[in-house]
């Protein structure tokens, strides 16, 4: 969603084609992020020929200000929604930035590996809006993450698993 | 004014942007080297813009208010003092993965 997908497309800006084909998930309210996606992979393609992506959707895990406990029952039921989709992509890699959208899928691809169906590595982005703390999806993942990856050095201080490479968006 | 795919042709024309917190405005903003003051929204759940707002005004980047200081903010400030804001580096990132891979 919005922040949340120019975060990711600049992270994805460097990467090789080796990181291919590309699936986007992204949460059935949001109206923005599709197009910016549509552009980013419309200009690889100039690139590289053969780059190949995909978009989903899946219902939004958790509204802003949203209550404690709903927000447990819309997020099991992203999960559930989430389960076919990372079943059947079965991903060497999740790269998610924080929107509520990238739990339901880490912890469907974390059951999924539980499940010695398929092991994928999760690569967590804390947003470059977290200096002091984490995000609430941060918060969660940092423990289900292969790679909790920070932007700036208090977050390092606090997080010691986490890795810190300076500012990258 | 409704939502646009792309601000980026208004950004270029102008002189002077005030913006909500968010990542993508404000790291737009700045890199088109427009001075930005950036206003916090104090009604989402956990003031977390507060942080990237105070971190980039510590490091002389923006300037930043609220919206009841907006109007004294408008009137007081000097565009001057803003520093230019250097880019992020995605390459550091990219390196990373492919380590994680084995890609090199």
């Amino acid at each position: 969603s919005g922040g949340h997908t120019t975060e990711i497309l600049r992270l994805l800006s460097c990467l090789s084609e080796s990181y291919s084909p590309r699936h986007y998930v992204l949460a059935d309210s949001d109206n923005m992020s599709e197009a910016k996606i549509r552009s980013f992979e419309q200009k690889r393609a100039e690139t590289f020929s053969k780059s190949q992506f995909t978009l989903d959707r899946i219902p939004r895990s958790r509204e802003v200000r949203q209550s404690w406990i709903s927000s447990v029952v819309t997020t099991l039921y992203s999960i559930f929604h989430s389960l076919p989709l990372t079943y059947k992509w079965k991903p060497d890699l999740i790269l998610c930035n924080g929107p509520g959208t990238c739990v339901p899928i880490c912890i469907s691809a974390f059951l999924l590996g539980f499940l010695r169906i398929k092991r994928t590595i999760i690569v967590y982005v804390e947003s470059i809006c977290r200096v002091e703390t984490l995000s609430l999806s941060g918060k969660i993942l940092y423990y289900f993450s292969d790679y909790f990856i920070v932007q700036w050095p208090d977050l390092k201080k606090k997080y010691p698993k986490s890795v810190y490479l300076g500012r990258i968006v | 004014f409704h939502f646009k795919d792309s601000l980026a042709e208004d950004l270029q024309s102008a002189d002077l942007v005030i913006s909500h917190a968010g990542a993508g405005s404000c790291l737009e903003t700045l890199e088109k080297g427009k001075p930005l003051i950036v206003v916090i929204n104090d009604k989402l759940m956990d003031n977390h813009q507060l942080e990237l707002a105070k971190q980039l005004h510590r490091d002389g980047y923006v300037l930043y208010c609220n919206c009841s200081t907006l109007v004294e903010m408008l009137q007081s400030m000097d565009l001057s003092t803003l520093k230019p804001f250097p880019p992020g580096q995605p390459e550091k990132f990219a390196s990373f993965l492919d380590k994680v891979f084995g890609f090199q």
